[in-house]
């Protein structure tokens, strides 16, 4: 139990709000929490200890070291892979606890990966980063489910991502593996998000998932024009929807990484597409079918979701938010009539989800939600000032006035609070 | 899940991880001791891969071969055959997006651009690993020598069979070339 606490307590006590009693089973109660900890703390350090001994070997190996022998080179590729998988069958077989399974992973991750790497070396075997990088991948899945290892699979997330922005970025090449493998963690994913939905590291792939895909999806696109907009409106509204669905909704904010990503990344690519040299530079010809593949998807699985929510009745109240994937498609398809109206309609978008925010905030009683809001619209003036020609002087009242706005608002929300603070008290 | 399962399966997932580096090292031993070892003429530059080490990239004088088929796309597998000349260094006598049947060594490329009769192609085999402190010094040597004219020649020892290639060492005045960089490291620390 922190010092904190513990003197919240005591100071509780004296002013008699609990008795002694109390007081003795809420430290009892920490207490109970606390023994889980050192096997976790044990975890933790054991995990960090494999993964920087691991990347030291993979450098240490790297060095090459040409004094030696081949046979005897060939002698140490396998060395920290017989360690690696003596040190898991020992983990696996005698029932260790998980810190020995989480750390045995992961020493056992990256000596596949050295083992690999050394063989190349010592043959010169060409071949591109993404190959090696593909077979190391699959050689470490088993990890993740054999030794049930969360570690293993944080780690087979950060290098499919790796994977697929090596195949895909500055190349035509569409890493489709890259689903294949990340498919390969749905079942942990899974297995944790029904049994441990409160547990941190669930948090932490809440983040990690949707991460992973959004640095991946350039490396499928094709680019040549501006659907990308699209495209990435689409995967963040699927994102902020699937951040909607009971389980997630249910959950605290940080913990729900679908929710934030879909809304700031809606908010930050919307603010780009108000620009005017977006619109400007459309190339109607160019939009391969690829692209358009690819956003009908996410467009679908966006809305599919939706439906789904729909279908279970979890929208009882309206966030414009949840469709801003389909009013922006509507607003793209305008562009055939110039880029004009599409450029001032995104801006009206940005200008109604600000709005909508700071109206949810005050309605939610939620300070966060009413600054976000009031960030919005304030980032959207900033924004237009790059590209219209308005006097300074208009420029400078505009920026008073949402100062002001900041200042009232918050103000308000604050007497608010204030007034129900006070109702709550006298009852 | 069940004790048997999860040991057979960890049994398997550890075959795979022995079976994939052992087959590497199996099938480029095989080259290494059977295959028939050709001279090709090269120059190296020096880059880098954060997890396999430093390598000397080599650039190799053999690009163009003899075809007749226009129809090669660009990035298309291709088998190139190759002789002796008469210094001893490979040379491309013809190129083919089939096996041929005839009597000769050949490797496997991508093509690049078709020009008059002629096929540009990119060699496979252009990595060569060397230890960290010699892969810069191995570049700037050749390039240095290069310049001097004291260079005679300066080419990749590749076995060939079958399908495969194996580059085996870098040899620079006939000498290999990390003896070639240590001794001139060792005698520029002499100086």
């Amino acid at each position: 139990m922190s010092l904190k606490i513990e003197k919240e307590l005591d100071e509780l006590v004296t002013a008699k709000v609990i008795t002694p009693a109390v007081q003795e089973e809420i430290r009892r109660y920490y207490a109970r929490d606390k023994e889980a900890q050192p096997n976790k703390l044990f975890a933790i350090f054991g995990v960090l200890g494999s993964l920087l001994t691991g990347l030291g070997i993979i450098l240490i190996l790297a060095h090459n070291w040409d004094d030696f022998t081949r046979a005897t080179k060939t002698i140490w590729a396998f060395i920290p892979l017989v360690v690696g998988q003596l040190l898991a069958a020992y983990a696996l077989l005698k029932k260790k606890t998980n810190a020995w399974k989480e750390t045995a992973a992961v020493f056992l991750f990256f000596a596949i990966g050295s083992s690999i790497a050394l063989v190349s070396q010592i043959y010169n075997i060409p071949g591109e980063m993404s190959s090696f990088l593909l077979t190391w991948i699959i050689l470490a899945v088993p990890l993740v489910y054999l030794l049930k290892s969360h570690a293993a699979a944080l780690l087979h997330t950060l290098f499919v991502t790796i994977y697929a922005c090596n195949v895909g970025y500055f190349n035509d090449v569409s890493p489709y593996l890259y689903v294949v493998l990340l498919g390969l963690m749905v079942p942990y994913y899974w297995t944790q998000v029904k049994s441990k939905p409160e547990d941190n590291l669930t948090g932490i792939f809440n983040w990690l998932f949707p991460l992973s895909l959004l640095i991946s999806l350039g490396a499928f696109m094709q680019g040549g024009d501006n659907i990308g907009f699209v495209t990435y409106i689409c995967l963040f509204g699927l994102f902020y929807n699937i951040g909607k669905l009971p389980f997630f909704a249910n959950q605290k904010m940080r913990k729900n990484g679908y929710l934030i990503l879909g809304s700031l990344g809606t908010v930050i690519t919307l603010i780009i597409a108000s620009f005017e040299f977006v619109w400007d530079e459309y190339q109607y010809f160019m939009t391969s079918t690829n692209d358009l593949v690819i956003t009908s998807v996410l467009g679908v699985a966006a809305l599919g979701v939706i439906g789904y929510l729909i279908a279970k009745k979890q929208l009882k109240v309206f966030s414009l938010f949840q469709y801003s994937f389909i009013v922006f498609a509507g607003i793209y398809t305008l562009i055939q009539m110039g880029g004009e109206i599409p450029m001032v309609l995104t801006n009206l978008l940005v200008l109604a989800l600000g709005i909508f925010a700071v109206e949810m905030g005050a309605r939610k009683n939620l300070f966060s939600i009413l600054n976000y809001g009031l960030l919005i619209i304030t980032a959207l003036i900033a924004c237009r000032f790059f590209d219209t020609n308005i006097s300074f002087v208009i420029r400078g009242l505009l920026f008073v006035a949402i100062g002001a706005g900041f200042f009232g608002a918050n103000y308000f929300m604050y007497k608010k609070q204030q007034r129900q603070l006070k109702n709550t008290t006298h009852e | 899940m069940n004790k048997t399962y999860l040991i057979i399966g960890f049994i398997v997932m550890i075959a795979a991880q022995w079976f994939v580096p052992g087959q590497m090292i199996v099938q480029q031993e095989r080259v290494l001791t059977e295959g028939t070892a050709y001279k090709f003429k090269t120059m190296p530059i020096d880059p880098s891969d954060p997890l396999r080490g430093k390598y000397i990239y080599l650039n190799f004088e053999m690009q163009n071969a003899f075809t007749k088929d226009s129809t090669i796309s660009y990035g298309a597998d291709l088998y190139v055959y190759l002789k002796n000349d008469a210094d001893g260094f490979a040379k491309a006598t013809e190129a083919s997006k089939v096996k041929l049947k005839i009597d000769q060594d050949y490797i496997k490329v991508k093509a690049n651009s078709f020009y008059q009769d002629t096929i540009n192609f990119s060699v496979p085999f252009t990595t060569f690993y060397m230890e960290e402190s010699k892969a810069y010094p191995a570049e700037a040597l050749v390039r240095q020598a290069n310049r001097d004219s004291i260079l005679n020649n300066c080419y990749g020892l590749v076995f060939i069979k079958d399908d495969r290639a194996v580059l085996d060492d870098v040899m620079i005045n006939d000498q290999p070339i990390k003896e070639y960089v240590a001794a001139h490291l060792k005698e520029n620390t002499e100086q």
